[in-house]
């Protein structure tokens, strides 16, 4: 990993030297080549990988809805069947047992019921969901679906039921993973950097406002400054309070709820219990603009854990270095000690046998 | 006599020493981790079990309540000839009932079959698919505590997941590459490597010769290294190379052991010299850190994998194929999305050891995947080094 980090800084920093070296040329074919290659290289690291995200996301969306959309649902005719069924059954006893006989229709009725309710049960485990296919997979509901595949998120509650859709999403998956790893890590350093920037010039803000250091008599050390895991966990805080309170006015959770909804997701855990617009008792209309912004709210937050993730490990490796240094002081500080002491004993064991003589 | 009753002693401590790092790093990972599942499933059987019994009698409830509305409104109200009218009511209010069921499942109620639905072993595969980043959702926490201990308890588990990952990932990935070496390659076979050094033995003196050029502070770094690679010493007999080649590839290389220059003798060695040759001699040192499995190879093993699990899911929840690799996959790339859970569908004692082969199957898989990308990754690096040279190479770019 810390490999890989070297190659990719050691490429940024011949890029680096490309800028500075043009600079000093100023000839301007050489120029106008260097900005192309900027700018090519701009839209293969931030802007490109995010706009291959969405593009990539849009196309799952398009072939899941074209290919689920008109699949049979059979679990969806097994539950009519079974409720007519029931109706008739129902019927028969209220015709056997007449309005007088209380107590024996009540139990009769309580079996009928019973069994179907435990087909309905086996068919939602079978993945009945109350509604239709082409309710299921609109168009914002299949986008989520392509986000919730290739973010290894899996909320679950929308599945794919045909032979087809198992295989296309399988291959889905093997193609989007890689790139949505890519935006991970890009997104993570771009949102790194510019943080880290933005702390840089607060923190030296803050201290030039220091009458001591404004002197200028001693010179304090520069000492490279790196954001600490506090100012990471705070902005996630943040961005988690955010979509506590959007989704709990919008789905109205409470916000327990709510923050467990945003956790879970930005966990890419993805459990699927809550998940926006897809309320069982929900009329479909409402649901779509819900499901897009949860989209963006996703794929922003995505790359925000990848910035926090970025950060808190150079923070973390720092740390580790300063407490490998310090124990090591310490070791050499015991064994000097320990020596010291030794000759010391030796010493006066020497002293010892010395006298005795 | 003491000198060497010393270096024995110092031997030893060496050994004890390495026995303790291996047990920190990789055996005291895993058992950790085993460990911090097996808690949360106490936890979060003693906070979830507690509010279970309390769906199921709500359930039963409702279904009285239903019973009583058809008496009354239905039965009692509407005539007993108007047999049109009756059915279309009781229809209306059975539909009414199975949306009641639905939200009911949804929300976690099971139907009444399996007694307990948060057992020991289920909440140990809950606390597996939170720290793992699975999250099927077959099962998930109703009450709000249970929302709480979650989302500390992924918030502890994730990064001690992480490090089982990348611990046990890297073990895996050297363990492999030693098998790899030995069997595939054939590097253990005393004819093959004899031939091998023979037919190295011309390209060794150009490398030799080569090695002015390199840039000054790999070479400083190798020359006082204690390991000086086979070629520097040519004069010996082949038979020199083949024991010690055998010896270093079947003693296991253990990453957390203080080795003396990992990046002398490390798989990035192209990397540091890609601007002077283009000859294979980082092939002439026998080290099994040298060696890189092809993709292909990591590739066939993660689908021998998904199919051996398809089989076996496939046998024991009775799943078709494709619904068996399609849970392998779902489940192994940590997408989760629960519609197919073994244990799920058929209702039967087997529940609890089906949740344990699962957890199983999946620490394992997990841990095999982490090792299929270190490999490929160090291919990947390769490659791309290589390509980038040649790029460099065609379009005569300096820098």
């Amino acid at each position: 990993m810390e490999r890989q980090h070297n190659l990719h800084s050691s490429i940024h920093g011949s890029f680096r030297s490309k800028d500075s070296s043009s600079t000093v040329e100023s000839d301007p074919r050489e120029k106008i080549k260097d900005c192309l290659r900027k700018f090519i290289a701009f839209m293969f690291t931030q802007v490109g990988v995010g706009a291959l995200v969405v593009c990539y996301a849009i196309l799952g969306a398009a072939s899941f809805m074209h290919i689920e959309k008109d699949s049979p649902d059979e679990q969806l005719e097994n539950v009519i069947q079974w409720r007519q069924n029931c109706v008739e059954q129902l019927w028969n006893i209220t015709n056997k047992y007449n309005v007088l006989n209380y107590t024996a229709w009540m139990s009769n009725s309580n079996k009928v019921l019973k069994d179907f309710q435990n087909n309905v049960t086996s068919a939602i485990h079978l993945g009945y969901n109350g509604r239709s296919s082409e309710d299921i997979w609109s168009f914002p509901a299949a986008l989520m679906y392509s986000l919730s595949v290739f973010t290894m998120i899996g909320y679950g509650n929308v599945v794919p039921k045909t032979v087809w859709g198992k295989i296309v999403t399988i291959a889905y998956a093997c193609f989007g993973i890689p790139i949505y790893v890519l935006y991970f890590c890009n997104m993570g350093k771009v949102l790194a950097k510019t943080f880290k920037w933005l702390y840089i010039t607060a923190h030296e803000c803050s201290r030039r406002e220091d009458p001591l250091l404004e002197d200028g008599e001693i010179q304090p050390i520069k000492k490279k400054i790196t954001v600490p895991s506090t100012a990471c966990l705070w902005v996630i805080s943040f961005y988690i309070l955010t979509g506590t309170i959007m989704f709990g006015a919008w789905e109205k959770w409470n916000y327990l709820d709510s923050t467990y909804f945003c956790v879970i997701s930005l966990c890419k855990i993805g459990f699927g219990d809550f998940v926006p617009g897809a309320n069982i008792a929900d009329s479909a209309e409402g649901s779509h603009l819900k499901l897009v912004i949860n989209f963006i709210y996703v794929l922003l937050g995505m790359g925000l854990v990848a910035m926090c993730y970025n950060l808190m490990c150079e923070d973390v490796r720092v740390k580790v270095r300063e407490l490998r240094e310090d124990l090591k002081n310490c070791l050499d500080d015991i064994t000097l000690k320990i020596t010291v002491c030794m000759n010391d004993t030796k010493y006066y064991h020497q002293r010892q046998t010395r006298n005795i003589k | 006599m003491p000198r060497r009753r010393r270096r024995l002693g110092s031997r030893v401590r060496n050994y004890v020493r390495g026995l303790l790092a291996f047990l920190f790093s990789n055996v005291g990972v895993v058992v950790l981790v085993v460990a911090y599942t097996i808690a949360g499933a106490f936890m979060f059987q003693a906070i979830e079990g507690a509010s279970e019994m309390e769906r199921v009698n709500n359930m039963s409830r409702e279904r009285d309540n239903t019973a009583q509305y058809l008496w009354q409104n239905v039965t009692l109200t509407l005539n007993l000839f108007n047999e049109t009218a009756l059915k279309e009511s009781i229809s209306k209010e059975l539909q009414h009932y199975q949306r009641k069921i639905v939200v009911a499942v949804r929300r976690g109620w099971d139907g009444g079959r399996s007694s307990r639905q948060w057992s020991f072993s289920s909440s140990f595969l809950y606390s597996l698919t939170v720290i793992t980043t699975i999250g099927y959702g077959h099962l998930s926490p109703r009450t709000s505590w249970g929302k709480i201990m979650t989302i500390f308890y992924a918030l502890l588990g994730m990064p001690l997941f992480l490090l089982y990952l990348s611990n046990v990932g890297e073990l895996l990935a050297s363990w492999f590459k030693c098998i790899y070496a030995l069997v595939c390659l054939c590097r253990g076979c005393p004819g093959f490597s004899r031939r091998r050094v023979v037919h190295l033995r011309p390209q060794l003196e150009i490398s030799d010769a080569e090695s002015i050029e390199r840039p000054p502070g790999w070479r400083s770094g190798y020359t006082d290294s204690d390991v000086t690679p086979e070629y520097r010493i040519p004069s010996r007999p082949p038979d020199y190379f083949q024991r010690r080649a055998y010896l270093r590839s079947v003693s296991m290389p253990q990453p957390y052991l203080p080795r003396p220059r990992p990046d002398v003798r490390g798989w990035s060695e192209p990397v540091y010299r890609d601007s002077s040759d283009t000859s294979d001699f980082s092939y002439v040192t026998f080290d099994a850190q040298t060696i890189t499995v092809p993709i292909s190879v990591c590739v066939a093993i993660m689908v021998g994998y998904l199919m051996f699990g398809s089989m076996i899911f496939g046998l024991w929840e009775k799943w078709d194929k494709l619904d068996g690799a399609y849970f392998c996959f779902i489940s192994l790339s940590s997408i989760g999305f629960g519609d197919f859970v073994p244990g799920e569908r058929v209702y039967t004692p087997r529940i609890e050891t089906s949740f344990i082969v699962c957890s199983l199957y999946l620490m394992l898989g997990m841990a095999l995947v982490a090792m299929c990308f270190n490999l490929m990754q160090e291919q990947v690096i390769h490659y791309y080094a290589g390509l980038k040279r040649a790029l460099k190479r065609i379009c005569r770019c300096k820098r």
